[in-house]
């Protein structure tokens, strides 16, 4: 503002100054929102065409309750699971406690086609369980009634049995966060363990829970292998079908508007619950959990549970998908092109992610407008499905006359993944950033350090001690999206999603396997990194800390 | 050759709330002035005047002849050459204590601000911890470290923000005295922000006493304890006993009506030929001295006396005033 001359400062509304320093932010800001507003753009100003008319008349309500008959679903499994679970592990002692804890969490680490591919192959008429049911009843195939995963619960089963870790992990931090002191009141009140369950813990711990469980549904609308693969029509499938079948990039973007009030939805609901989740806490004294033992048959029942929820999530499909890839390793299909041009996406993606991450998180140090704008816009791009983001950048490609050919898809989806994820990466950096005191910043000052010193010498290092952490979830969400990558990729070139997504559609899940179980393996570092962390920071406990 | 920092009549409001309210307060070279005041007084604000942290609504810092704020300009903090230490003292986590102390040492070249830090530490008793980082070294270390670094760069001011709250107690008064020995020696004005009146005189040359955004009184430590201006800064200074007029003890002191008398509790004296009585409600060891609390007419009130001469709870004792230690001010009722 020094700079302004004095009548444009006048004219100038007060809250909107931004400075020449905020240019940076500013522009990341943009980058990350143009896809998902030339989607709006699209649908609102370029014509629907034919294609649109046979959407809206014959596909669009089957598309919206696919999408929502999957969502209620999809919450209801996860909710029956996941509160209990978490309530078992925080509040009980039982044989397994520590380890179900965090292996609770590892269903994260497969995408949702992942599993459906598993779930499908298992459950299906030629899968092991129904052979197994016909040896030993005698009965033909025809003779039974046996639930069909390629149907609307079993798309909501398998994205749930996936996505619910998102709810036992808030409910088991606001669980271990709860004040114990009101817990003790209730019963000393005389309220049975079930009751203060009912009327104290649970109103404390439903708005963390409700964040969880919105962000769990926004990852469930944003699904495009898994109904794919298990041919219930929703909205993201919709979307991917009607750019790829129609070739009508406007059409999809009428129905991505759908889907996008949907998410918004959630995105709000999340955000609403977030703010009130902060202000449960009314004691400000701390005491650690005592856990209830639970022995004998109680202690069996309830490891059992936890047994099963880990089971569904990821020891049963993923041993399945292990025992496809051993039993038939001549099918199996060399994946080493398809690992590189995985590495050079993902690794594009992730580089322009980190830049821009870098850039809102400095930019963050500054609290002004420009650094608010920013992370709003990268948190909420998150919450966009992939297959929606893909369709921007197209729209984009198209209005500038661009083909998907040379560097130019490359580039786009570079674009289309930082969009999504920046904020993954963003977040642990802002956080690395809010730890340190702002004295720092002063104190740099006071050295004599300009703003731009200040800026390389003692915020960038800080913000790089959370940077290892965010550059590898950066990386392993590009490696798992699958929707965009198939809308977006080089001529050709197959990524680990892209081969998985093509054998299991062609029914090969041996040669499936394998690209299927890499992605897994790289899924899983980020959730082993997160229950790490999670291990190390409960509240009550100090870590050391610089 | 160092310049005074002053404020003249600085004022700074948030949200219409005067929280400096036209303060002026000189710094003078060589002299460490403790700003002493509770919660909310404003000290910490002033404070970031000087620093340039934030604009002043109102009046002028300046260090010499030179204008750092005014309402129409704000020099940046990092043009000002003026140190600042911090309660928890930021040490940029990332860098060893060397590099922290260095870090200021910029223009000097690579080799000579080394051979400068090294000397820092040296002069700090820290030669050893050159090499440590912040994590590793404990409070009284990390305080010295942040001492030297706001040093070094031979600033024309240092401004410490409560310190050394955050020390041990048992740690506070060594680390204190090495650091502001090293402040003295710098020769450059120091202000020392703190809520602690035992720190403020013991440690300061110079005290000034913050209350609701403007300075009450200031002075040399000894002048402002023993000739305190109202009951408040009185107060301020250390625990009183305050009358009413009407509440005195007869014969205890003579107090004209309208008028309030304070006295210190070592102000009140043990002495068997006085007529006046009180009796002792309890007598209680705080070290060197005893606290008695009496009940004299009905009036209660805390003495302080040598452990030896103290009496036990229950029994009567003769007592007089301290006339040094015994103010009258104007009620602030009527």
């Amino acid at each position: 503002m020094a700079g302004l001359p004095l009548p444009a400062r006048a004219f100038l509304p007060k809250r909107l100054n931004l400075r020449p320093a905020d240019t940076p932010a500013v522009l990341a800001g943009v980058i990350i929102a143009v896809p998902v507003v030339s989607v709006l753009v699209a649908a609102l100003f370029m014509g629907g065409g034919e294609a649109w008319q046979h959407i809206r008349d014959t596909l669009m309500l089957p598309y919206l309750g696919g999408t929502l008959g999957t969502l209620a679903m999809a919450a209801f499994f996860m909710l029956a699971f996941a509160v209990p679970a978490a309530w078992l592990v925080t509040m009980h002692d039982f044989p397994g406690r520590p380890v179900f804890e965090w292996l609770l969490i590892l269903p994260l680490a497969a995408p949702g086609y992942v599993l459906a591919y598993a779930w499908g192959d298992l459950m299906g008429v030629g899968g092991p369980v129904q052979s197994a049911l016909r040896d030993m009843t005698g009965w033909s195939a025809r003779d039974y009634w046996f639930p069909s995963m390629r149907s609307m619960p079993g798309l909501a089963f398998v994205l749930a049995s996936g996505l619910y870790p998102y709810v036992y992990l808030t409910a088991r931090t606001a669980f271990v966060s709860q004040s114990i002191c009101a817990l003790e009141a209730a019963r000393s009140l005389g309220a049975s363990q079930l009751r203060s369950l009912w009327s104290v813990v649970l109103p404390a711990a439903r708005p963390a829970i409700a964040a969880g469980l919105a962000l769990a549904l926004m990852e469930t609308a944003a699904d495009y292998g898994a109904a794919e693969y298990l041919g219930v029509p929703t909205l993201t499938f919709g979307i991917v079908r009607a750019w790829k079948s129609f070739g009508e990039p406007a059409a999809a973007a009428r129905l991505a508007v759908i889907l996008l009030v949907l998410v918004v939805g959630l995105l709000l609901a999340e955000r609403w619950s977030r703010g009130r989740a902060g202000s449960q806490q009314s004691s400000t004294r701390w005491r650690a959990v005592s856990r209830t033992k639970l022995s004998g048959l109680g202690g069996i029942g309830a490891a059992m549970f936890c047994l099963v929820g880990f089971s569904i999530g990821f020891l049963v499909p993923v041993s399945r998908l292990v025992w496809r890839a051993l039993e038939a390793r001549e099918y199996i299909a060399p994946v080493g092109e398809a690992l590189k041009n995985t590495l050079i996406l993902a690794g594009a993606g992730a580089a322009f992610g980190f830049v821009l991450a870098l850039v809102i998180a400095l930019a963050g140090r500054g609290k002004g407008p420009a650094a608010a704008f920013a992370r709003l816009t990268a948190s909420s791009a998150y919450a966009i499905p992939g297959a929606v983001l893909a369709l921007g950048a197209l729209v984009v490609l198209g209005g500038l006359g661009l083909t998907l050919t040379g560097i130019v898809p490359v580039l786009a989806l570079a674009w289309v993944y930082a969009s999504r994820f920046t904020t993954t990466g963003a977040e642990p950096m802002v956080a690395a950033l809010a730890r340190a005191p702002a004295s720092l910043g002063h104190a740099a000052e006071s050295l004599g350090a300009s703003p731009l010193r200040r800026a390389r010498e003692v915020d960038l290092p800080i913000a790089l001690s959370g940077a290892s952490a965010g550059a590898l979830i950066l990386f392993v969400e590009c490696l798992k999206e699958l929707p965009a990558t198939l809308m977006l990729r080089p001529f050709s070139w197959d990524t680990l999603a892209v081969r998985a997504n093509a054998y299991a559609s062609d029914e090969r899940l041996a040669a499936a396997a394998l690209p299927a179980l890499l992605i897994t393996v790289a899924g899983l570092i980020p959730v082993i990194l997160l229950s790490w962390q999670l291990s190390h920071s409960r509240p009550g406990e100090h870590t050391h800390e610089s | 050759m160092s310049h005074s920092l002053s404020a003249i009549g600085v004022s700074r409001a948030y949200h219409g709330v005067r929280v400096v309210d036209s303060v002026s307060l000189d710094l003078k070279p060589g002299v460490v002035t403790a700003l002493l005041g509770g919660s909310g007084a404003g000290k910490s604000t002033l404070l970031r005047l000087f620093a340039g942290l934030e604009p002043v609504d109102e009046g002028e810092i300046r260090l010499g002849d030179r204008v750092l704020s005014s309402t129409k300009t704000t020099l940046a903090p990092d043009k000002r050459h003026i140190g600042l230490i911090f309660q928890d003292f930021a040490l940029f986590p990332h860098l060893t204590a060397l590099q922290n102390v260095a870090f200021g040492l910029k223009l000097l070249g690579k080799d000579a601000a080394r051979t400068e830090a090294l000397a820092w530490l040296g002069r700090l008793g820290l030669t050893e911890r050159a090499d440590a980082y912040p994590h590793e070294m404990s409070g009284g270390e990390q305080q010295r470290v942040a001492i030297a670094r706001a040093l070094a760069p031979k600033p024309a001011a240092i401004l410490m923000d409560e310190p050394f709250s955050g020390l041990d107690p048992a740690l506070r008064a060594s680390v204190r005295d090495a650091a502001l020995e090293a402040v003295r020696a710098a020769g450059i004005p120091a202000l020392l922000v703190t809520h602690d009146p035992v720190e403020a005189l013991e440690a300061a040359d110079h005290v000034a006493i913050m209350r609701g955004g403007k300075v009450r009184q200031e002075g040399p430590a000894a002048e402002v304890y023993m000739k305190p201006v109202s009951a408040d800064v009185a107060a301020s200074l250390g625990p009183v006993n305050r009358m009413a007029a009407a509440d005195v003890p007869s014969g205890l002191a003579d107090v004209a009506q309208g008028t309030e008398l304070v006295v210190r509790p070592e102000g009140i004296c043990l002495d068997p030929s006085s007529n006046v009585h009180a009796s002792v409600l309890a007598s209680q060891v705080t070290g060197a001295m005893n606290r008695l609390v009496l009940d004299a007419a009905g009036q209660r009130l805390v003495a302080l006396v040598p452990r030896h001469q103290a009496p036990k709870a229950g029994e009567k004792v003769g007592i007089r005033l301290d006339p040094a230690l015994s103010f009258m001010f104007p009620s602030a009722k009527p």
